[in-house]
């Protein structure tokens, strides 16, 4: 078990600077799941913290200690690589008795510990293969088992499922997850791919361009976006943005498109927008949040749209519909027999009180 | 039963080909391989015919003499001799070169800054052609005018004329450094082939586990550039079995015999004696001594994958 506290974290390759002065605190046996598009600095943080990286400036410190002159060995972290790094020539039970052998342990224990290993991971009869007699989800099994037969006080995970298949990816998440919930231990894992991040993590740190954009819970994330970057980075598909001018409409504030169509904002946001009366925004909208509207009276917050659709893209359970709001390409999701052919009209609701106000010039959710 | 499954392997192969005639082929590779039978086979079946023939300056004796040259050679000690010579360079000049190209690999795989200007410089050696190494060596060593004399009288506090390459005790370790400084450029740029082709997160992957340098090096490192290493000890050990050039700029085979290796052997009986057959029996005897070695090799290098 252990808490991680990095601050002002710089790192540079070059002239490239790939960490821009990161502060994150990691609580004992949270799942943290690190995000971002490539090259937003997520695996040099996870290097950095595995020690097989150096720093430029800044502290990691695991359990109160600092760690930044550490060896890696000597930090007591367990990592599992993108590409697995198993030992060709090593058979199973020599690649996961790797480390403890390093460490001197009595081969007894090294035995007894090595089968316990590969009997949570469902592995034993594999022991004796080489990497290469294994498919990609046994290599993976493997990689995990080299890095919980130590029984190290803090996990790193860089990628380690996108060299998988879809269907085997989706299983083997699963597994992490509950291998997490039955260890017990900290966890970092490194992803680009958000519906991993999602379904992960006890809390999400989305990078960007070195620099945290957002850390939180991962609804806190998905409902409460504070940029337009972690709006659009969460969520598949991804929300619909439209360039609007926020109007006084009546009572309330309203956004008006290009073509003069205007969408009435509910009351809590015509407040908090009230000051920006005249100003250029963007408007963003989740796909599920643009449904068919239904007959009657419609709910606080939600505007109705007449809409012909020009692309449908049936997912079975969901159809995800694109239709034409002032020029540009907007996705609903509708339900799977809503909409049969493009060019059908259809009357669409949106939930306002779900979506987002953007200020163009600074990105950020207003 | 077997007759359709015969019938079906013909047709397979006719129409294999685009021309639909699969002995096109043949016809395409003729060229090259009269060729190669012209300058490799040839030569040596007529090597064959010679060594097992009478001819030397005095009489051009082109009867059957049977294994009597093969007898010459095997009471030969002079023979004898510059294969213990061969066969001992190689035993200390390998390892060394081994070594050394290890260490400068290792040195250079990870990334520096200079790094290119670096190796560039270290494999400038290699691209010198031998006998123009050996040359300049011999200058190097001239007992009166050579800097290496010239260095070790500044160290020693005085002049030091030692005659590196007439001493019999000092023409060996002469030869073993120019060798050295002429063939480890090989080895480096080989090992540092190998070595860049390690993955890195196995090495990474060892640290993290906490495994010495000295661990990660024999069981991780090594294991994974075995089959290069394996190459490359094969290519040095071959040239170093034929090694002809820089002996022959540097000392000729003497003082005396003192440095006579196999190739210098063989080219004094063939091209100074003109003992021809005698040189021919001690050329096949080679041949059969390095293919043996290779097979051998070339399939051991094959189980260790």
């Amino acid at each position: 078990m252990a808490h991680i506290r990095i601050s002002s974290l710089h790192k540079y390759y070059d002239s490239v600077h790939a960490v821009r002065g990161i502060d994150l605190d990691i609580r004992d046996g949270e799942f943290t799941v690190l995000v971002g598009p490539s090259g937003c600095g997520k695996s040099t943080m996870l290097r950095a913290i595995a020690g097989l990286e150096n720093i430029d400036s800044g502290t990691i410190e695991i359990d109160d200690e600092v760690v930044n002159n550490l060896a890696p060995g000597d930090r007591d972290v367990a990592m599992v690589f993108q590409n697995y790094a198993l030992y060709p020539y090593m058979n199973v039970f020599d690649n996961i008795a790797f480390g403890l052998r390093a460490r001197k342990f009595p081969a007894r224990e090294i035995t007894a510990r090595v089968q316990a290993a590969a009997e949570t991971l469902d592995i034993v009869e594999l022991l004796k293969r080489l990497p290469r007699q294994l498919s990609g989800g046994q290599r993976q099994r493997v990689a995990i088992g080299r890095a919980i037969v130590r029984d190290a006080r803090l996990f790193l995970f860089d990628e380690p499922l996108s060299n998988l298949d879809a269907q085997l990816r989706e299983g083997m998440r699963v597994e992490i997850k509950q291998l997490h919930q039955r260890l017990g231990k900290t966890m970092i894992y490194v992803t680009h791919d958000q519906i991993e991040a999602m379904t992960l993590a006890d809390r999400i740190v989305l990078l960007k361009d070195g620099s945290i954009e957002q850390e939180g819970a991962p609804l806190d994330l998905f409902e409460r976006p504070v940029s337009r970057f972690v709006a659009g980075f969460l969520g598949s598909p991804s929300m619909n943005f439209l360039p609007a001018k926020l109007v006084e409409n009546g009572t309330y504030l309203g956004l008006r498109f290009a073509d003069d169509v205007t969408l009435a904002l509910p009351a809590a946001a015509s407040q908090r927008l009230a000051s920006r009366v005249g100003q250029d925004v963007t408007f963003g909208v989740r796909t599920e949040h643009i449904t068919p509207a239904r007959d009657g009276e419609l709910d606080d917050g939600f505007v109705d749209l007449l809409v012909t659709i020009d692309l449908t893209q049936p997912t079975g359970s969901r159809t995800y519909a694109s239709f034409k709001l002032a020029g540009v390409a907007v996705q609903a999701e509708l339900r799977a027999h809503d909409v049969e052919q493009p060019g059908e009209q259809i009357k669409l609701q949106i939930d306002m009180n779900r979506a987002i106000v953007i200020d163009p010039s600074t990105e950020l959710v207003i | 039963m077997s007759v359709p499954r015969a019938t079906a392997a013909v047709s397979e192969q006719w129409v294999g080909g685009p021309f639909g005639d699969s002995r096109f082929k043949y016809f395409l590779i003729a060229p090259a391989l009269f060729i190669m039978l012209s300058i490799a086979l040839f030569p040596l079946i007529n090597l064959l015919v010679v060594s097992f023939q009478g001819i030397s300056i005095i009489a051009e004796n082109k009867s059957f003499h049977g294994i009597l040259n093969y007898q010459r050679l095997a009471g030969d000690s002079r023979m004898w001799k510059s294969l213990l010579h061969t066969v001992g360079l190689l035993l200390v000049a390998l390892p060394i070169e081994l070594i050394f190209g290890m260490a400068m690999a290792l040195l250079f795989v990870d990334k520096m800054r200079g790094r290119q200007i670096f190796v560039a410089l270290l494999v400038l050696p290699m691209v010198i052609a031998p006998i123009v190494a050996g040359a300049t060596w011999r200058l190097m060593f001239d007992n009166q005018f050579g800097p290496i004399n010239q260095i070790i009288g500044w160290f020693a506090g005085r002049d030091v004329t030692i005659v590196w390459l007439a001493d019999s005790s000092f023409v060996w370790p002469a030869i073993l450094a120019t060798e050295v400084w002429h063939s480890t450029p090989f080895m480096f740029i080989i090992l540092l082939a190998g070595l860049a082709g390690v993955d890195r997160s196995q090495i990474e992957s060892a640290q993290i586990d906490g495994a010495s340098a000295a661990r990660i090096f024999f069981k991780i490192i090594l294991p994974a550039i075995r089959p290069v290493l394996a190459v490359a000890i094969l290519i040095r050990a071959l040239d170093l079995f034929r090694i002809f050039d820089i002996i022959w700029a540097l000392t000729r085979g003497g003082p005396g015999t003192v440095t006579e290796t196999i190739s210098t052997f063989t080219f004094v009986k063939a091209f100074e004696q003109f003992d021809t057959s005698f040189a021919a029996a001690v050329a096949i005897t080679v041949v059969l001594i390095l293919t043996a070695v290779t097979i051998y090799a070339l399939r051991r290098i094959e189980i260790a994958r």
